[in-house]
This record gives C-alpha cells, structure tokens and sequence, in this order.
C-alpha cells in the first residue's frame, strides 16, 4: 500500500503547524547539559576490562619478531593479541577497494606510522598502558614511500605486498565532448591546487565496549557510533560472523563529522574480549591515538583543473585531474570521498561537458577516512578558485560572473553532465541576498580605499551546492555494492495516548530527536514534550542508517511521517467503525478525528488510541488493535549508475554563496576575517535552529581547513602533527560573526520539501575564505593554491612576490 | 594517554623539599610546580620520573612582596595571582601583560612563575620579560642560596642553568627607571597558543635620544635571546622611525639557528623576528614620550 | 613486576560531598573524578590540556583537571558539572546554553559552563574582551562558537537579575 507522506508543512493535518519549521528548546539539552547523558567512557559493564594498543613506530617495515610474554606477566594483564589472532579470527577490512584490505593488527607487515602491533587488556588503562612497554617487537625496516607520485613510480616501494603497484584506481570519466569544447574554446583557464590532509577531530574520540559470547558465538558491542547499522555489518565482515550475531548500541556521542573511525580498535576490542574468555573490553582512543591513526585525517589532494570558456564569459568545460593520496590502505572509504564530487561536478553552473581523471594511490600514511562533506568540499575549493580566475582575467566580477553560469530558476530538476539530478533551486536569488546583505557594492568601495592606503583587503564571492540524502549507487563505481540507504522509525500510541518513538540512531548534535518530537508533535496534535524518543540497537531498531551524508534531517522525517501516517489509516478506520461511517469521511486536524460535516462529532487522538488498546472487542477482526507502524524511508527514484558513473545518486540539492571579506597583514602575512556572510537555501527548514547550528558550525571548520588545520607527514611518512599544539583546531577567536539569510525552495521530492544541510557550509566556506585571500593577493599578480593558507605560506608568496629579497637576509 | 608509575612526595617546606632531592638520583626526580607543563610530558610518557617532586604544598613559595628595588615573586605564585596582582599591573605593566598573555585563564590558575622560568620553553614570554627586565632568579639548594642573572638562567632549548638539587624559588623584579617605555608583540597561530616568535623591548628616551634600549627575541631559536646588534643600532640615537628600520634589519642575522617546525620555517621565524623587533621598539618609544614617570 | 604499586590516601570535598579514596599516585584528578567516584559529567578530550573539556573548579578556580593529579587535590573542594543544578532546578548558565542553543553533541559544553562559572562568581558583568577570554580557552567542534557567546551574554543577564 503506498501512503503519501506530506509534501509541504500545508499538508500536515493541522491548522497551521506549531513546531516543525520553527525553533525550539531542544528535548536533548537538560540531559545533556546535566551530564545524565551517557557517553561511551561512562559506561561500566561487570568484569570489564581496558584496552591499550601497541602501534608501529614505523611507516614502512617487516614485523620480524614480536614477544608479548612480559606483557602477559604484568599484575593485572588479562589477555593480549597480536596479528596472529588477527589473522585466526578475522577477516581484512572491507571497507578499502577490492583487495586493499588489511587485518585490523598488523601481521608480517606494517604500512604506516600508528598501526596497531599488538594489544592488551587489563584491570584499567594504566596497566594496560604498562604493558605495551613490555611488549617488544622487532622490525626490518623498509624504505617507505610519503608522496603519490613517488609512489605511483614502478619502481617506488610498494606499500601492500599483494598488489603489484600503489594505484589503486586509474580511471578517468568523461561525460560529454569534452576535447571539443577546450578545444573550441577562446579561453583555457589551468591551474594546480593542493589540498592537504585534515580531519574531523570531534571533541569526543571513538569508544566502545566489545563483547563476545563464547557460547552463542556473538557480539554486543556498544560505542559511539555514527551508523550503528554500517558498523554492525562491518564487524559482521571483520568475523564473519552471521549478521544477525553482532549486535551495536551506539551510544550518544560528542560529535563525529564523519571522522569517528574506530573500527580497527573495535575489531581489536573484539578480539582481546575472545581471548579473555567473553569479558567485555573497553577501549577509548585518546587524542594522541586519534590524531595519529584514527578516523582523523582526510583529503591529501593534488588537482590540476582546467576551464574552457566562452567568448561571453560562459563556461563551456571543466576538467579535473586529482591524485589522492588515500594513505596505506584506504580503508576509511576514501574511495568514496573521491567518487562524490560526482554527485555535483559542476556545481550550481551551466557547464554542459565534464572529465574527471582520478587516481587514487597508496602511501605509507594513515588511510584516510571520512570528513564533513565527504569529497565535494576540496572540489568546489578548486572550481570556485577556477572560477575566480576565469572572472579576473576576463575583468568580470566574481558574483556575475557566476550569475551568468548559474543554473536558471526554470531548469529544475536539473540534470548534470556527471549524471545526478538537482532537484530544485533559486541560485539567482540566493545570490541576490547574500549581496544585499553584505551591502556588495559598499565593500567594494571600501576595498578601493583600502587599497589605496596600501592594504591587502580581499573579498571573495563562492558558491557551491551541498548535495544531500545520498544512495550508494553511483558508488559501485569504487565497487561498493549499490544498495539504497533506508531510514526506519516505529511510532506507537499508548493507551493513554502518549507517543513513544523508536529510532536507530543515537544523539549525534544535530538535534534529530527534537525533531522527531516536532514531527509527531504537529502530526498528532501533541506537545513535543509528551513525546518520547527512544533509541533500540541494531538487533531491535527498524533499518536505520543514521546520519552523514546531509540525509538524516529528510529521512527521519519521512520514516516518522510515513508511520504518523500509516496509524492516521489505522485510526479512521477504528473512529469509521465507531461513528458507523466509511473511512474517507474521517478526517484528522489538530490532533482530533472529526466526521466531515457533522461538527461536533469528534474523537482525540488518545481516545482512539485507548479505545483500540483497551476495547479491540468493539473493533472488527480485521482491524489491528495497535496505534503503532513503522515506516522505512528510501530516496525514491534512485538509478543504477551506468559506465561512466552516472547516476541519480544524491536526491537534494541545497546551495549557497558566501561572501568573505579578509585583510592580510603584509609583514606576518595574518589573514583576518573581517566580515562573513552568507545565504543558502536548503528547502523547508525543519527546524531553523538546527541548521543556523550546523551553519555555524561549518562555517568554522571551514575556516580551520583554509587557515589552520593541517596533519603534516615528513619525506619519511612521519607523521609531525601528534597533538593539539601541532593540529590546530579553531577557537573563538577564529570565529567571525556570521551574518545568515535564508531562501527557501522547496524540494518536490522530500518529505515537507526539506533538503538535506548537515554538511553545510563545508562546501562553501574553505573556497570563499581562498577566494578572499585571492582576491588580496591579486594586485601583487600572485595566489595562493594550497590550503591551509598559513601565515607562513601566505608570507611566503608575498615575499616572492617582492622578488624573494625578503628584508631578513639583507 | 596514562602516565608511567611513579611515587609522589608534596612536602610543606623547602627544608623537605631538598632533603628529599638529596635522598634521590636527580635523574629519577622530576619537580611539579603548577604541572601545566608536566602534566602533558606525563601522560604522553615523554617524561617517566621515579618520583614527582610537587613543591605545591610550600606555603613561603606563593608569595608577591615589594622591595626596595622592585618585587620578589615566589615560585609557585599563580599566573592567575600575578594577573590579579594591583601592585604588579600598575608597577611591573610589561611582567603584567607577558602574564595575561599565556594560555587561557585554566592554565594560568595552576601555571606558575617558577614553573615557566624553569621550563624555559623557547617560545615562552616569561623567560623574554625576566630578560628585558634584567630579573634576578633565585635558586636554592642544599649548599644554598644563588642568585642568577636572566641571562644566565635560559641556556638553551627547555634548558637552564639551574643544577641538579637546585630548586628556584623566587624571580625577583627591578623596578624600571622612571620614564621607560616597554613594549611586548607576538604572533601566534591562534590566540593563546605559544608564540610563533614574539619580541619584548623596553627603552628611554632622554635628551631627544634613546637610552637603555633592550631588545628581547623569544620563539625563534633555543631561547629568549637579547639582540644587542639591534640595541647597538638605537642606542643614542633619536627615537625615529629610520633608527629602529636600521635597528630591525639586524635582527634576522643575529637569530643564528632559527627554530623550524610544522607552523613555521626559519627563514620565516627570523623575518618575524625582524618585523616584531621594529614593532616592539616603535611601542617601546611610544610609551617612553607618552606615559610619563614611573612606568 | 611483582612489587605492590604505590597507593596514596586523599579525601576531598566535591559538590559538598565528602570522599576518601586510596589511589595511584598517577592518577589525574579527571580519572579520578570519574573512575573512582563515577562522576563521569566530566568529559576527557585530549589529556594535555589543549581543548579545556575537562575543566572542574578547585577552590573556586578553573582547572584542566587532566592537568592535575587527584593527589594535588586532597584536602581542596572540588566543584563539577553535577554540581551546578540544585534540587532539580538548573544553573542560570544551563538555562542560556539551552535558550540560546550553546550546544549541540554537549561533549564539550560542561567545560565552558565551569569557566563561565568562575568568571560570573568573581565578576558578574564582564567585559567582552573578558568573555572571549574565557571561551577562547575551550574547543567546541560542533557550534563555532557563536551560539555559545549569546549562552554567556544570556547567563550575565540571568544572573545578575538573580541578584538583590
């Protein structure tokens, strides 16, 4: 039976809605600000252990020898493992490209700094931490190799023995007649960007507690988890072990961006649990873990991009050379990192041809994992600043000059050359707010006396579109199987009419919970305070994916109104029997059943509920007696990719520009932010707070990735960056105000037209912040095309610029 | 990050302190003042001491007293006491704003001013204030009292010259002549964070000339060091503008092994080492015309 | 190692209540906190200081207590997190950071909310500069920090309203 779930806040069964698309205080909070909140390293299971994790003090070595029989002397050592249990009880990661996978401890080989060695669990993390000292391990070290092009070299060191090079695809997608257009063009742009490693460094690192049944068999898990589902199937793999024989309760966690990782110090935890005969084992990953070898670093790029364009200044071709550096194994999916610029190649333009060479390699570096936005940031980081240099050039402006580009108003659903389809926009006005906002016209005017005064003030205008509520079918290009990505939620009504939810994620910070009891609040009439959310675990909850990929906000809310839904029918078929009429002369407002046309008649939503719990003998047979349904939500319309990568993959399309304006102080070459603005449209807002926060938030991981967050790896594939005093995450004093306005476009094809918006700003913000930089930079007829823009990289370039007879060698 | 086992000994006077340090291998020994420093070397296991030293529980180390001559700061007195100190803001105004300009209002509430003197870290402000201030440290130890010149205390990278059964237990700080100016620049990465380079510089002027002028550089090699190449430049000179170009242009040689780390290169750390240095003096004559007697 | 590891006796007081524990002389005051008394609202972030999660008062001060030995705090009262809603009421501080928005994974949040208290106790109207100086010593990844400004603007107003 299909139920159509409503399209727009209109079609919600009220007056007019009174929570969702508007603020409110959040259930979450008073727990959460309390500390009744339980985060993993609160918990406390009986007989529990503490896990610490030997790991390579090397990039690139032979394990020769590995002695753990002090270890297991030391007073409170309960079980220690090694990559012989490793190789005896689990399976390669597989989450790394066909074939690139490795055991979760390292066995005759270790591929990079930080890898596990070995492992012990004790009576806590102290002992634990003992006894790795007297763990010793002998290696024969080998030549490592820290750069891709080096190691895309025959004859570079090969990082995995079981692949004959360090490519780990070559492959290049060509959507349309590309040659052609450069080819005719009157003007080819080209340039080369870097875009180093950096990473999400949620304040909360991974955590979980392991354990395995040696008489069933099975595992229980419990961690801070962002996708409890995916996790679960991954440990099913990592053992394999029937999928109906791990179990996973994520608990709320302190954010995690993409970047949680820990599923080598899970499947580890998991094995020391085995080997302690079923005692469950608990491992927290510090920082100096994290940093080093967690899911922490993302995006070690090399581009080299070209624009063709036309004689008026319209973009006619865009091509996108990209060596990713995905470290040893790319076992964090980095793969898919790599493929989701696909999903919106050519961002909010016209561009009608596209090519995307990718090559992903193997280094001796940490494998990289996911991070806010999942591969489109850095992309629209190098189109927006391809942009740029088209407009310069062309002596345009940078805002009309991508005016003129934009995807018109009447062109949606609008299908890109790399194959997914955006579904709606009104990027002209976007535009048009964000330069009313920051009073454009003035800026500039300021930016001439400035620079009349002899000061390097830039502004920069980018705009880049977050694709959201993803499927994974244009990922069977880097072999992931290409299933859909569905979101369950149980609603049910209890006998005094009190609404429960049931949902398969934990508390990540966006606020999903408050949601869920706006949705169900408005549906039925409710207060959201009367109604429940309450998380199951993997074995209990309906499908749940949980969030990432911009998807949860719209997916939630279609599985939470499908199931409002599916107990409305149930409900007016109960009140039909009650009044003695058919069911489609019942209709639900404002949490009451009423008879059309007979005021008066009338039924609440928990005198109904009551009635079929407590009185299912004044209900025929055929009707079933609980107000309560579970819905699962999968993106409709979603195709399989074809050859080349083609697919309608991600169902939303919100957009944004953003208008920066910095100064950078010319002998320290310190870029301040002086003003920040933005518009975006990212449809209905459920719930505008939510994504003021998350705006906010991006916003200033974007500037901590164009200005300050960088994991630097020496010529050896060292790693430098091993605490906050080297990986610099922004404060507030990094954190400019924010000046925001919203347009609305809904999207036709979400529930209430929501789109997706978790990611943000990610998209935005490192091009604008580059694109102002620029912009400073561009009377000194230099740039800068490597981010982080450093104060030192920025001096670097001024100085060049004066001839490189810098004063400190006169 | 747990730290390694050790012992821990917090006695009440000084007295215990140093028979306690006489009784042990310095080697195994490591002294915990506020710990904002320690602590970190603790549980990253780069420092693995059979015994932690707290001096925190000697009442006579926190302490701030006026003397003739200027102050005398206890060891263990709080960034946060100094900050919050009357005497030390309206007297020792460049000691002051080197203070507040340590890490966050935590750090300072355990940091103390012993404990940065002695870990002399290259990139501290501490040590480049002591400098400029021309400050005494007193040290002592079982066959004494010390008293150490600034310049002589900072040796090199988290190295002083304070021996082993030595404890420091007080910086003392000489008022400055009536009529000086001081001035204190650094640039960091983000705010709070220890400074890429910074420079400190005190000066005054008298007949239209500068006298006096010190000039300090920290952050940019092992040490806070004192360009004298650059005071030499300003030295009864008039207080303008060319005179302390001149000054600065000789900074960069003078930083002879600049630092290089992951947030800045040499050649970078000894331009900023140029470019703080011409600011600092600037500052410095600033305050020197404007600000009257008894800075 | 067969010899018995060194154990200390400390007593303190935290949120009023009175504790005495035999601990490893290692153990930081957050573990402590934590393992041996199972107040866990106070979270670990980094171990080295940096992100300010930890933070706790000790004799009214700000403190990393990853920065601290539970030895240094025998004989001091501690105050966490679970000390500032009283008898089921919350702190003013909590009331803005929920008004406002302040927070949203909440990881970090309990130590801005101990630095902000420090600050308000000694001096109820702050100066923005002062502001900024205390939440400049905290990381929060998730709200950028613009959100947790207007929570503390909030709980000046609240609490100097609270005020006779």
């Amino acid at each position: 039976m299909a139920i159509e779930i409503p399209k727009s806040l209109a079609e919600l069964p009220t007056t007019e809605p009174r929570f969702v698309g508007r603020g409110m205080r959040r259930v979450e909070d008073a727990a959460l600000l309390t500390g009744r909140v339980q985060f993993i390293d609160d918990l406390v299971l009986p007989r529990m252990l503490h896990a610490a994790i030997l790991r390579s003090p090397l990039a690139h070595g032979r394990i020769t020898n590995v002695d753990t029989s002090r270890a297991e002397a030391l007073d409170g050592v309960v079980a220690v493992v090694t990559g012989e249990d490793a190789r005896r009880w689990s399976y390669p990661a597989q989450s790394s490209p066909d074939g690139w996978g490795v055991h979760c401890i390292a066995g005759d080989k270790v591929h990079f700094v930080g890898e596990p060695v070995a492992a012990v669990a004790a009576s806590n993390r102290r002992v634990a931490e003992d006894a790795l000292e007297l763990i010793e391990v002998e290696y024969d070290a080998l030549e490592p190799v820290a750069d891709p092009f080096e190691a895309m070299k025959s004859d570079s060191p090969r990082v995995l023995d079981a692949q004959e090079s360090n490519v780990m695809m070559d492959r290049t997608f060509t959507w349309g007649d590309v040659d052609g257009a450069f080819s005719q063009a009157p003007h080819v742009f080209r340039e080369k960007f870097r875009w180093n490693r950096l990473g999400a460094n949620p304040t909360e690192t991974f955590g979980c507690i392991s354990q395995w049944d040696p008489m069933a068999l099975d595992l229980t898990i419990h961690g801070s988890i962002q996708s409890p589902g995916m996790f679960g199937l991954g440990r099913s793999a990592s053992f394999g072990l029937p999928s109906n024989k791990v179990n996973i309760i994520s608990q709320p966690h302190g954010g995690s961006f993409g970047g949680k990782g820990g599923t080598r110090g899970c499947d580890i935890s998991c094995l020391l649990s085995r080997k302690a005969a079923g005692r469950p084992v608990k491992w927290i990953e510090d920082r100096g873990e994290y940093l080093l070898s967690g899911g922490s670093q993302a995006w070690d790029r090399h581009y080299d991009v070209s624009l063709a364009v036309d004689a008026n200044g319209i973009v006619t071709g865009l091509k996108v050379i990209l060596v990713d550096d995905l470290g040893a194994t790319g076992e964090g999916y980095g793969a898919i990192s790599a493929a989701k610029p696909l999903a919106a190649f050519t961002g909010p333009y016209t561009i009608p041809v596209a090519q995307y060479d990718l090559k992903l390699v193997a280094t001796n570096k940490l494998p990289c994992g996911p991070y806010r936005g999942m591969g489109p940031p850095p992309h629209f980081f190098v189109l927006e600043q391809m942009m740029d240099i088209a407009a310069r050039t062309l002596g345009e402006d940078p805002a009309e000059f991508r005016r003129k580009n934009f995807i018109p108003a009447d062109q949606f659903p609008y299908t890109i050359p790399s194959g997914n389809e955006y579904d709606s926009g009104n990027y002209d006005e976007v535009l048009n707010q964000v330069l009313a906002l920051a009073d454009y016209e003035a800026l500039r005017a300021d930016q001439v006396r400035a620079r009349a005064e002899g000061r390097l003030v830039g502004i920069g205008v980018a705009s880049a579109i977050e694709p959201g509520v993803f499927d994974w079918n244009a990922y069977a290009i880097v072999g992931m199987p290409g299933t859909g990505v569905p979101e369950g939620a149980t609603v049910s009504i209890d006998v005094l009419g009190m609404a429960t939810v049931r949902v398969g994620f934990s508390l990540e910070g966006q606020g999903q919970y408050t949601l869920v009891s706006q949705l169900v609040a408005d549906y039925f009439g409710y207060e959201p305070e009367a109604v429940r959310v309450v998380q199951l675990d993997t074995q209990s909850a309906p499908p749940s994916f949980g969030p990432g990929g911009s998807r949860l906000g719209v997916a939630i809310t279609g599985a939470v109104l499908g199931a409002c839904v599916r107990i409305r029918e149930k409900m007016s078929r109960v009140v039909a029997v009650l009044m003695q009429t058919e069911p489609e002369n019942i209709e639900l407002m404002d949490g009451k059943f009423l008879l059309k046309g007979a005021p008066g008649a009338e039924m609440t939503v928990a005198e109904v509920a009551g009635t079929m719990l407590a009185r299912s003998d004044l209900l025929p047979p055929d009707i079933d007696p609980r107000p309560e349904a579970t819905h699962v939500w999968t993106a409709p319309g979603r195709t399989p990719a074809d050859e080349e990568g083609r697919a309608k993959s991600y169902l939303t399309a919100a957009h944004a520009v953003h208008i920066v304006q910095v100064e950078i102080d010319r002998d320290t070459g310190m870029v301040e932010i002086q003003r920040y603005c933005l518009a975006d449209d990212c449809g209905t807002r459920l719930n505008p707070d939510t994504v003021e926060g998350q705006t906010e938030g991006s916003v200033v991981q974007g500037i901590g990735a164009a200005l300050l967050e960088e994991y630097v790896y020496d010529a050896d594939a060292q790693p430098l960056c091993t605490s906050f005093m080297d990986y610099l995450l922004p404060t507030v004093f990094d954190a400019p105000k924010i000046e925001m306005v919203a347009v609305v476009t809904p999207s036709p094809f979400t529930p209430l037209g929501a789109k997706g918006c978790g990611e943000g700003a990610m998209h935005t913000t490192p091009a604008a912040v580059m694109c102002a930089i620029n912009d400073a930079l561009a009377p000194l007829g230099t740039a800068a095309r490597e981010v982080p823009a450093s104060p030192n990289r920025i001096w670097k370039l001024l100085d060049d610029a004066r001839g490189g007879a810098h004063s400190s060698s006169a | 990050m747990k730290s390694a086992p050790f012992e821990y000994a917090a006695p009440t006077t000084l007295g215990d302190a140093l028979e306690i340090l006489g009784q042990n291998d310095p080697d195994d020994v490591k002294l915990m003042a506020g710990g904002q420093s320690l602590m970190p070397l603790l549980n990253m296991r780069l420092a693995r001491p059979e015994l932690v030293l707290d001096l925190g529980r000697i009442p006579d180390l926190d302490s701030i007293r006026e003397t003739p001559s200027g102050v005398a700061i206890g060891a263990m007195t709080t960034k946060r006491t100094v900050e919050e100190s009357e005497l030390i803001r309206s007297q020792h105004p460049l000691f002051w704003e080197s203070t507040v300009a340590i890490g966050h209002p935590p750090i300072r509430n355990r940091g103390t001013v012993g404990g940065s003197m002695a870990q002399a870290d290259p990139a501290s402000e501490y040590p480049a204030a002591a400098i400029a201030l021309d400050a005494e440290l007193v040290a002592v130890s079982a066959a004494g009292e010390r008293v150490i010149a600034a310049e002589d205390f900072f040796v090199t990278y988290l190295t002083t010259s304070l021996e082993p059964g030595e404890i420091l237990t007080e910086v003392r700080i000489p008022r400055c002549a009536p009529g000086t100016g001081w001035s204190f620049h650094e640039v960091a990465r983000r705010h709070g964070d220890f400074a890429i380079v910074g420079a400190v510089a005190t000066l005054r002027i008298e007949a239209g000339v500068v006298v006096d002028p010190r000039l300090v550089i920290f952050g940019a090699a092992d040490r806070a060091i004192r360009i004298r190449e650059a005071e030499a430049e300003v030295a009864g000179q008039p207080a303008e503008e060319e005179v302390f170009a001149r000054a600065a242009a000789r900074i960069a040689q003078a930083v002879e092994d600049p630092l290089s780390d992951v947030h800045a290169s040499e050649e970078y750390r000894r331009h900023l080492a140029q470019v703080l240095g011409g600011r600092a003096f600037r500052g410095a004559a600033e305050r020197a015309t404007h600000e009257g007697p008894g800075v | 190692m067969t010899a018995s590891p060194p154990s200390l006796k400390i007593r303190m007081k935290v949120n009023g209540d009175s504790y005495e524990s035999e601990i490893d002389p290692r153990m930081n005051l957050a573990d402590y906190l934590r393992e041996e008394l199972a107040l866990t609202a106070t979270h670990v972030g980094c171990e080295h200081g940096v992100c300010g999660i930890c933070n706790v008062l000790v004799d009214g001060r700000t403190v990393r207590s990853c920065l601290m030995l539970a030895a240094q705090a025998d004989g001091r009262e501690i105050r966490t997190v679970e000390g500032l809603a009283e008898g089921g009421k919350l702190h003013p501080i909590q009331e803005a950071f929920i008004e406002e928005h302040g927070l949203q994974c909440g990881f970090c949040t309990g130590g801005f909310m101990m630095a902000i208290c420090e600050m308000l106790e000694r001096n109820p109207s702050p100066s923005e500069e002062e502001i900024k100086d205390v939440v400049g010593g905290q990381i929060c990844r998730c709200t950028g920090y613009n959100s947790i400004l207007r929570a503390v603007n909030s709980a000046v107003s609240k609490m100097s309203a609270s005020r006779p």
